[in-house]
């Protein structure tokens, strides 16, 4: 269970560069992002969902997958 | 800022024969000029030689012990099945994450195994083992797109255990090829402090064509078009860097290998040595040759060890309390462990004559023994002959791999060589260093400052 501080802190301040700031604010002008903190979370969120999902992916191979991986390797003669 | 910017040109399974000795075909000719400038090591590879670990061992510093990586697959004790290694293996930073961390720019493309692709503070493409073109394969996400506008699906292997060997050529033509644009683009448009590039084609064209490039394999053969094709491979690769050079003008150049090659005399059936010799017990005979050993084929409660073939055999225990059907007992494991080991030194040759073997234990081996590793570790005739998995064979000696047609067994000594276009790293032959020692050399040369 979150604590009362951490529920009210739903947000927190990241760091970047301000030229990088200039450029994303400038690249989102007349686009459907308000501000350049909803671009970046945009980003981010798309790229660690992305990631999130090949981690998870490569942890959890069917066994189709890997008897295919194995065959693969057995063709390679690693194995 | 580093320093000087690093370029580390890997080219999977090169010998010194081919780098230092010039027996590459005509193929080197620029890079001959430049190893000739450069600091030269004999490149000693790890225990195993083989692709994953050793890679991984030059770019962490760390052994196969260390990483609990002893090859591509593993099995968890206890259980038959194997389990395969990815990037999520490594729990050791490599020197581009070092880098990354000190806010150097970096580029990796084909070191096995990085996928799937970690975060870096630059641009990686990962290596043979990715599962294909429609996975994530680059850092960051988008720069697959970015490749595949410009170049096509990237293509990460070949299968080269064929005698459709035009066929095998051209597909290997056609992958070196399109890492050399694709590394070509990425060295040209990004900024980099740090790039490792593995050429995983130089392997594969040693492995399906040694034979018809080296005069001392055993069966050597001069062939009018398969005899050019390691040399056009070597010249592709050194057309390139040639190409690349202008742009390379102040940057160290580390040409480096992960283990040599060598001509394979054969493969060995090592479960059905241990048949005989009473250490392994099949239910009843395997209807055709080249069967993989399956758990339902062993007589478990008469069978004492098992073992896997590749280009090193592992070599497995049936101890009780640690396997499900386990007959040796654990007060007799250390005994029995030197006795086998003792038995699979003397394995000799078709003809009776000696062959200089390696069996041990991993704790006598490594530093620290993590992950999951066999009980022996063996390796034939100095790694002449290949140990074969598979069961159900007429005589246990094969004149060919049981995986399908190879020219070549891996060697333990590959190169090292770095060129300093400033000069100040110093010249000419330094003897010989272990691939777990690279790593402190790359530190060097890219976070002490000069």
């Amino acid at each position: 269970m979150p604590g009362r501080e951490e529920r009210k802190h739903r947000y927190t301040t990241v760091s970047i560069p301000v030229t990088l700031y200039n450029r994303i604010k400038e690249l989102i002008k007349d686009t459907g992002f308000t501000s350049v903190s909803s671009f970046v979370t945009y980003v981010l969120r798309e790229v660690v969902a992305d990631m999130e999902r090949e981690k998870m992916e490569s942890e959890t191979i069917s066994e189709e997958e890997k008897k295919r991986i194995l065959e693969r390797l057995k063709a390679l003669g690693y194995l | 800022m580093a320093n000087r910017r690093l370029l580390v040109l890997g080219l999977d399974s090169l010998p010194p024969y081919v780098l230092y000795q010039g027996h590459d075909g005509g193929g080197f000719r620029y890079i001959r000029g430049l190893v000739s400038d450069s600091r030269r090591y004999i490149l000693r590879s790890c225990k195993p030689p083989i692709t994953v670990p050793a890679w991984m061992v030059m770019f962490t510093g760390k052994t196969p012990g260390e990483l609990g990586i002893y090859g591509f697959r593993h099995r968890k004790p206890g259980m038959f099945d194997a389990y395969i290694v990815n990037s999520r293996y490594i729990r050791y930073p490599t020197i581009w994450e070092e880098a990354s961390r000190r806010g150097l720019r970096v580029g990796v493309f084909g070191v096995p195994p990085t996928y799937p692709p970690k975060p870096v503070n630059g641009f990686m493409v990962t290596d043979f083992t990715t599962p294909g073109p429609e996975k994530r394969y680059t850092w960051p996400p988008w720069l697959k797109r970015e490749i595949e506008e410009r170049f096509g699906p990237m293509i990460f292997d070949i299968l080269y255990r064929s005698s459709e060997k035009d066929r095998v050529m051209r597909d290997l033509l056609k992958m070196v090829d399109k890492h050399l644009r694709v590394m070509e683009y990425l060295l040209t448009r990004k900024p980099w402090d740090l790039v490792v590039y593995v050429e995983i084609g130089i392997d594969r064209a040693h492995h399906a064509f040694w034979r018809y490039f080296d005069e001392r394999h055993p069966r050597y053969e001069h062939h009018e078009v398969y005899s050019g094709v390691i040399p056009k491979v070597y010249s592709m690769v050194d057309e390139w860097l040639e190409k690349l050079s202008k742009t390379l003008r102040d940057t160290v150049i580390v040409i480096a290998s992960d283990h040599g090659v060598k001509p394979m005399h054969g493969a060995f059936a090592i479960n059905q040595w241990l048949e005989e010799e009473g250490l392994l017990r099949l239910k009843e005979k395997p209807k055709k040759p080249g069967t993989d050993l399956r758990e339902d084929m062993i007589d478990w409660e008469h069978t004492a060890a098992w073992a896997w073939g590749g280009y090193y055999s592992r070599v497995f225990v049936n101890l009780k309390g640690r396997e499900p059907h386990g007959i040796v007992e654990a007060e007799e494991y250390e005994d029995f462990v030197k006795e086998l080991a003792e038995r699979l030194r003397g394995i000799r040759g078709p003809s009776g004559e000696e062959w200089r073997n390696i069996a041990e234990r991993p704790v006598d081996v490594y530093p620290e023994v993590n992950g999951d590793p066999p009980d022996l570790m063996l390796y034939l005739d100095d790694l002449n002959w290949r140990p074969a998995g598979t069961v159900g064979w007429p005589d246990k000696y094969l004149p060919e791999n049981d995986r399908g047609p190879d020219d070549a067994m891996h060697d333990w000594y590959g190169v090292f060589s770095v060129y300093d276009p400033e000069g100040t790293i110093g010249r000419g032959d330094a003897g010989v260093i272990g691939i777990e020692e690279v790593y402190s050399v790359l530190s060097s040369l890219l976070f002490e400052k000069k």
